[in-house]
């Protein structure tokens, strides 16, 4: 059994918690101190056995006003599979126009989760048109 | 020359100007000019790509350009007039501006001014880092705006100066993007930014964080090859026997924001030296009547959902100025930023309005409260469990509570 | 590319392209080789840019006379190249009873020297010039000047240019031969020149191009001299340049505070013998020292009023041991015919650099036919000053003409596309980011760069059709980028 530290990040108040962890192929939390409200030992939970993330990049556009459209994953995703993710968006080329929520790689590395663009990148006549 | 006539002139087309645009206008304001160098609104949004804006305003963890579009289709669905492309050259205090684009150099006479400009980030120089000056040295926000804008990605082998929001944020992009991020060195004894990024960017990715360190010298004729870094003990000064060298072609620094407040030299509007931005009122009035400020260029924030709302105020007050409907008082009573409080904003109240102050704490601490007091007289206290200088603290105060204070201090306890 | 000239010079700094614009005003075939990427990237450009009166110098020697002579001619050589030049003075102030003697005997010196206009003033009379300054008499010299030393440097080298000099850059010379007619130069990326007059004029290095002519009776001890660079807003303005009297109370570096003629006041410089002459790095020990002096000088100093440091690197002929100056090496060699050496032109070199150049054509005369152009291009196609400095009503009426100077690309100094844009087509092709730099005054502000480069970088990628690698600092291994992100 071992003790992890974290700061919790629900709230403003950043509790500092104290999980008891038993270790493992599949690690449970069999307590956690140090919370100031009820969401805490259940974040704790999650960001110990499963932690999620949700992460932002940029994917190349022809064409665009922009060279890139800012992209981001519209739902939470595990921390372990982000490379996986990385690696499908660097893959993708678009063309302009892009707009803002766009779906640009739908259930990403076959998880629950879209990439949309969030910006909106307008098309410009390229120089060779 | 041109000369335009406007009631109310807003310089800055970011978050805060955008917000101050809206709101002047829905309060009544129908000549209002927003005016922003860069060829789009949005300022330094647009290239802040990650996430975490506007849980307070939406309701939604959203992207820099998405919250800037927001309210740009808000703008939009105004007609609210924008220069675009437009830089203000010079500023006084008749509220006179002249101003310089691609179509021209006029003259703008305003009713009043909404300065909303931003602000610049310290640099390698004004630190005075030791050692030589090869390529590879960026501020973070430099970086980012050539990785995220650009398509440029400017190294490989990255060590990162401070541990503010910004260097940490970059240190997750960089290694999101291939490049391999070296450590992060933070000369203060805690980060300068939010422990949520601590976790999200560097702890995720194995990225090791060196509290009460700096780089000490720099090194490489033409791209940079590497740092000395040491830790820091008395007196700012290198521990000696603590030196080592990292190698890396790429040195991001984060160490501080400071308000652009150039334009405000020309009128001699009052700044604060430990803003480094106007000392304003109540109403986000500087010294100068008719010439309001708001957003980064007033004080550096931390979440730009404060900004908005800071902006909402200060184009409602700057509306109502115009319609005469605000007096300037004859006098005003002062907030003075006492024991374990950096700073604390507005500096001068009239008493004539409820109002919220914004303040940061000096040191990190837990268990406090912050107290607005009166001399020995409790005008508002607020407890907190965690109070750290990276997260301003906003304290609404109503002025009924104020009695005949003629000066109110605000502290920690 | 041409590889046969009449007159070579080995050197892009400040002197030799004094040299070659001299000399281009005859009918000569001139070329310049430079070992960097661009003009004056050594000793020349890194300075206080302050133009000498003469009074600290021996009578009868080179550094004297040709201080004293290239003084009265900076101010119409200037007006030619279109440079900025202010004559503003400088007191040399005495503390105390030694100190007046001191002052005395430079105002001797000073004559002797031919100095015009030197005034000994009492307190009252000093506080008119300068408030607020301390002491009990000044030597008052109002021949004294400040220059923009990279400005002179690169303006002297287009001119030059214009008149049909040629200036081959990134040439670092590796030998010398001579060939019965002249020399054959030969540079470490394979190049060959030959020319009839070769002259070193190689500062740093002019030791290391005579060994390979055989000359080993000079050597290069590399001085560096640190400074700090302060914010233009502030608000003490020194009216004229004040120095304490030399030998004044030791400690410390005797520090001074210098105008520069765009507005920037620098402390500085430190004196420290180095090993490599190629170390431009400032040191922390040095910087803390000028923080200090500059304190002391300017109480009231905040850390946002620093913008950076630099340093430059004297070419001195003296070692630590001896200290002290040696006279200019400007010499025809007779051994050597055809050889025409400059060693050593530490200070006064950038104001004498006129004069060493007449002294170099008559040189070159008694070894070539010095026959006039018919057209000699005198005046440089260029402005003084940059767009920010103008009057409103100026500015509208370019702006009006020309879009480009309306767009603001450099927003700390006010630098406008079109000065971008001169700069990165300058005639001597030079595509570096520093050479933008220098030509346009961008990035020299507060922010240094953090906003303007990457406009910068957007002109140079959309408009010349730059690609992330092709952007370099100064050097050819100074890459800014590593490639795209996608």
């Amino acid at each position: 059994m071992i003790k992890k530290e974290l700061i919790c990040v629900i709230c403003p108040n950043g509790c500092q918690l104290q999980a008891d962890i038993q270790e493992g192929e599949q690690p449970a939390v069999t307590d956690v101190t140090g919370n100031l409200c009820d969401k805490g030992p259940e974040w704790a939970r999650q960001e110990i056995v499963n932690p999620m993330r949700t992460i932002a990049s940029s994917v190349l556009v022809e064409d665009g006003d922009f060279p890139m459209v800012s992209v981001r994953t519209d739902a939470p995703i595990s921390l372990k599979s982000i490379f996986d993710v990385m690696g499908e968006i660097k893959a993708v080329r678009l063309n302009a126009p892009v707009k803002i929520r766009d779906i640009i790689i739908a259930k990403v590395a076959g998880l629950p989760c879209n990439i949309i663009a969030t910006r909106n990148v307008q098309k410009v006549k390229s120089l060779n048109q | 020359m041109h000369t335009l006539k406007r009631d109310l002139v807003i310089i800055g087309g970011g978050p805060a100007g955008l917000a101050a645009a809206v709101a002047a206008r829905e309060s009544g304001c129908d000549n209002v000019l927003l005016i922003e160098r860069d060829r789009r609104l949005g300022g330094i949004l647009n290239q802040c790509i990650h996430d975490g804006f506007g849980l307070h305003q939406f309701g939604e963890a959203l992207t820099g350009p998405e919250y800037a579009q927001r309210f740009i289709d808000r703008l939009n669905s105004l007609s609210i007039e924008t220069m675009l492309g437009t830089i203000v050259l010079s500023m006084d205090r008749d509220r006179i501006l002249h101003v310089s684009s691609r179509k021209g150099f006029s003259r703008i006479e305003a009713g009043a001014v909404i300065l909303s400009m931003g602000c610049r980030e310290r640099t390698a120089g004004a630190i005075s880092i030791p050692g030589t000056r090869p390529a590879g040295i960026y501020t973070a926000g430099a970086a980012q705006n050539f990785i995220n804008l650009q398509n440029i990605m400017v190294g490989k082998k990255v060590v990162i100066l401070g541990s503010g929001d910004i260097g940490m944020i970059m240190a997750r992009r960089m290694t999101l993007e291939g490049s391999k991020v070296e450590a992060v060195f933070e000369i203060l004894p805690y980060a300068s930014g939010l422990p949520r990024n601590i976790q999200q960017c560097l702890n995720d990715y194995g990225i090791p964080l060196y509290l009460s360190t700096s780089v000490i010298n720099i090194h490489g004729k033409e791209r940079l090859t590497g740092v000395t870094v040491a830790q820091i003990g008395q007196e700012r000064k290198p521990v000696p026997g603590t030196e080592r060298h990292v190698e890396c072609d790429t040195l991001l620094l984060s160490v501080g924001l400071i308000p652009e407040n150039e334009l405000s030299r020309g009128p001699d509007i009052q700044l604060e030296v430990k803003t480094n931005g106007a000392n304003v009122d109540d109403t986000f009035m500087t010294s100068i009547p008719g010439i309001f400020s708001c957003g980064n260029v007033l004080h550096v924030h931390d979440l730009v959902d404060h900004v908005s709302d800071e902006a909402t105020k200060v184009g409602q007050f700057a509306a109502a100025y115009l319609k005469g409907d605000i007096e300037i008082p004859e006098s005003y009573i002062n907030i003075k930023p006492g024991k374990g409080v950096g700073y604390v904003l507005p500096q001068r109240i009239s008493g004539d309005r409820d109002f919220v102050l914004s303040l940061r704490v000096s040191e990190p601490c837990r268990d406090k409260a912050v107290l607005v007091r009166d001399g020995d007289k409790k005008v508002k206290r607020k407890k907190m469990v965690r109070l750290h200088p990276a997260e301003m603290i906003r304290i609404p105060v109503r002025v009924d509570k104020l009695g005949d204070a003629r000066s109110l201090e605000v502290c920690v306890e | 590319m041409s590889d046969q000239f009449d007159v070579l010079i080995i050197g892009a700094g400040v002197v030799g392209n004094a040299i070659a614009r001299e000399l281009s005003r005859y009918r000569l075939n001139i070329g310049v080789l430079e070992k960097e990427q661009d003009v004056g990237m050594g000793t020349s450009s890194r300075n206080s840019g302050v133009i000498h009166s003469g009074i600290h110098y021996k009578p009868g020697t080179l550094r004297a006379r040709l201080d004293v002579k290239g003084n009265s001619l900076m101010q119409d050589l200037c007006r030619e190249l279109k440079v900025k030049v202010d004559y503003i003075g400088k007191l040399t102030v005495a503390f105390d009873e030694s100190d007046v003697k001191t002052l005395e005997r430079l105002k001797e010196q000073g004559e002797a020297n031919g100095v015009p206009g030197l005034e000994m003033l009492d307190a009252d009379q000093m506080r008119k010039k300068q408030p607020d300054v301390g002491g009990i008499k000044a030597l008052w010299s109002p021949s004294t000047g400040i220059i923009c030393p990279y400005g002179l440097t690169i303006a002297l080298a287009e001119n030059a240019t214009s008149n049909g000099a040629k200036f081959i850059l990134g040439q670092d010379v590796s030998s010398i031969q001579q060939n019965g007619q002249g020399f054959v130069v030969r540079t470490a990326n394979g190049n060959a020149f030959t020319t009839r007059v070769l002259i070193n004029a190689a500062g740093l290095f002019s030791d290391h191009i005579c060994e390979m002519l055989g000359i080993n009776e000079y050597r290069i001890y590399p001085c560096r001299g640190e400074y700090l660079i302060l914010d233009k807003r502030l608000k003490v303005r020194l009216s004229v340049l004040v120095y304490p009297a030399p030998g004044h109370g030791g400690a410390g570096l005797g520090i001074h505070l210098t105008n520069t003629v765009d507005g920037n006041i620098l402390i500085g410089p430190s004196n420290e013998y180095i090993d490599d002459r190629d170390d431009y790095a400032s040191t922390a020990a040095v910087t803390d020292q000028l923080k200090k002096e500059g304190h002391e000088l300017l109480p009231g100093l905040s850390i946002s009023d620093f913008i950076r440091s630099f340093s430059g690197i004297r070419p001195k002929q003296t070692s630590p041991q001896e200290g002290g100056f040696k006279d200019f090496v400007i010499e025809s060699r007779r051994d050597i015919p055809g050889f025409i050496n400059l060693v050593g032109i530490e200070s006064p070199g950038l104001t004498s650099a006129p004069a060493i150049a007449l002294m170099v054509r008559d040189m070159v005369e008694e070894r070539l036919p010095l026959v006039k152009k018919d057209i000699f291009i005198a005046e440089r196609q260029a402005r003084v000053g940059t767009f920010s400095e103008l009057s409103p009503e100026e500015k509208a009426d370019l702006v009006a003409d020309d879009p480009d100077y309306g767009e603001v690309v450099c927003r700390c100094e006010q630098i406008t596309k079109r000065e971008i844009l001169d700069a990165i087509q300058n005639p001597m092709g030079n595509r570096t980011i520093l050479g933008i730099k220098y030509r346009a005054r961008a990035m020299m502000g507060r922010c240094q760069g953090g906003f303007c480069l990457p406009r910068i970088v957007e002109i140079l990628e959309k408009e010349f059709g730059y690609r992330p690698e092709d952007f370099i600092l100064n050097r050819p291994d100074s890459r800014l980028f590593a490639g795209r992100v996608r």
